[in-house]
């Protein structure tokens, strides 16, 4: 069965108590990445693809001997943080950023290597998008009382 | 910051109430439902099995929506970015909680607090027939190991239709994108679903096309009953028997017939709610109802084929472990 991330799971079960299955939202991240292969990536951000169905950071992740492979990391709809306030240019290349994921099956690597970001942040640890504009968590844009955008 | 028009109205005309508020009319006479809406709720569509009412108190529901931005907040706290990589062999999860909007409120419909959207049979539960439960699970099974070729993957993820049944008929909230846009014009009725960016037009009057027409999103012919706009929807392609994503799955069989009811109750709120009459499938006629509620805008393009890397990584990565010998399926 496929798979979005646990805090997905949880968030269904706990929150939303939803009796849904493994099922990602626009298409299965357990199909598309490799749970074998986990990565821990290190570098700045050299562009973000601000598409849908999913945006894509891409970083120059630096190797062990100092070189940079070129990665780009899987997020989700840009339109959910558009709504925040957020936009293509709230994370500028050259921003440092530490990814937890897991490699895709595919492993060409062209354009570039491809994981998912299960965990993208700054190296302090805050979340990007979340440390960097100040903006709370995504929001549906209809309730009155809910924060005002920045 | 610039206020959202909506809220200054609301907080100018003070409280109005349901059976004081006058629907308004297009220039031509029809009830006027346009705008930018949003089903979003934290309310699912299938009663959860800790919930044993239907109905739960407004205190309940404040304690509901809380819970629920408390997840959404801890999701979003910093990390430790030194614990390394995940482990192997764990969930390979999905993306950050920041990219989440799946709602904040618990589905609120003539002062009533739910805990799910379907509501008849009271038990809040989609009466599967044996039979029908056993193609939806059949139908999950296909998506999970089927990596032949793109037929094989669920139209969500080939950019056909937004996933979940958040295109519908019935249109149901999923984890993101929730919004529509209604435009009316004479003798029609467009909802712009914002995931796939599809553009249900239902004629007013009329008959449905011949039965061997099926569109992705049905065939969609509506009225008007006083205030309420009824939709009624046949015609359903094979295809989309299958609606699955993280908050929702449902099976219907092709000949369901799908009506739905649309009325404006305030000016930042309509009554949406559907029945589902499909013998083939279920053991009786079941209902939903929903509020949709105004969104400040605007709809965004959901150009789904634009970037969709994940279908070819998909089908590329099962043709490499093929390879390797290391095919797993999906799971």
């Amino acid at each position: 069965m496929t798979t979005a991330c646990p805090c997905i799971r949880v968030l269904c079960a706990l929150v939303f108590a939803s009796t849904a299955p493994h099922a990602a939202a626009h298409h299965a991240f357990a199909a598309e990445f490799d749970p074998n292969v986990p990565v821990l990536l290190k570098g700045k951000v050299t562009k973000v693809q601000w598409i849908n169905p999913h945006a894509w950071v891409h970083l120059a992740a630096v190797l062990d001997d100092g070189a940079t492979q070129e990665w780009m990391v899987e997020g989700g709809t840009p339109n959910t943080l558009l709504r925040a306030g957020i936009n293509r240019d709230s994370l500028k290349p050259g921003t440092e950023i530490v990814v937890r994921g897991y490699q895709a099956k595919d492993k060409t690597c062209k354009p570039a290597c491809k994981a998912n970001g299960r965990d993208v942040t700054f190296p302090d640890g805050r979340k990007i998008f979340m440390g960097s504009s100040g903006t709370g968590a995504p929001r549906d844009g209809a309730d009155p009382t809910e924060r005002p955008r920045p | 910051m610039k206020t959202p028009a909506i809220v200054l109205m609301l907080l100018c005309a003070g409280p109005v109430l349901a059976a004081d508020y006058k629907v308004p009319r297009t220039s031509y006479g029809d009830p006027d439902l346009q705008g930018i809406w949003t089903n979003a709720t934290v309310t699912p569509v299938e009663r959860p099995d800790w919930m044993k009412k239907a109905t739960i108190t407004a205190e309940e529901a404040t304690a509901w929506e809380k819970r629920a931005a408390e997840f959404g907040e801890r999701g979003s706290e910093p990390t430790n970015p030194e614990t390394g990589a995940p482990d192997k062999g764990d969930d390979v999860g999905g993306y950050n909680s920041f990219w989440i909007d799946a709602g904040t409120k618990v589905a609120e419909v003539r002062g009533e607090y739910r805990t799910s959207i379907v509501v008849d049979p009271p038990n809040g539960h989609i009466p599967y027939k044996p039979e029908a439960q056993a193609k939806l699970y059949a139908l999950l099974r296909n998506i999970a190991v089927g990596m032949d070729g793109p037929e094989q993957r669920p139209l969500g993820e080939r950019c056909i239709v937004g996933f979940g049944s958040t295109g519908g008929p019935p249109m149901l909230p999923v984890l993101y994108n929730n919004h529509y846009q209604i435009v009316q014009s004479p003798g029609y009725v467009m909802i712009l679903v914002e995931m796939n960016h599809d553009a249900r037009i239902v004629r007013l009057g009329g008959e449905h096309v011949p039965p061997n027409v099926r569109p992705w999103l049905g065939d969609s012919i509506g009225r008007f009953e006083g205030d309420e706009l009824v939709i009624e929807t046949t015609n359903m392609n094979p295809g989309q028997s299958l609606r699955e994503c993280i908050r929702h799955r449902v099976y219907f069989s092709p000949n369901v017939k799908v009506t739905e009811r649309l009325k404006r109750v305030a000016a930042d709120k309509i009554e949406y709610s559907f029945t589902i009459d499909d013998p083939e499938a279920f053991t009786q006629t079941w209902r939903g109802e929903m509020p949709w509620r105004a969104a400040t805008g605007p709809i965004y393009e959901y150009a789904c084929h634009e970037g969709n890397y994940s279908l070819p990584g998909i089908l590329a990565g099962a043709r490499q472990q093929e390879k390797s010998g290391t095919a797993g399926g999906g799971s």
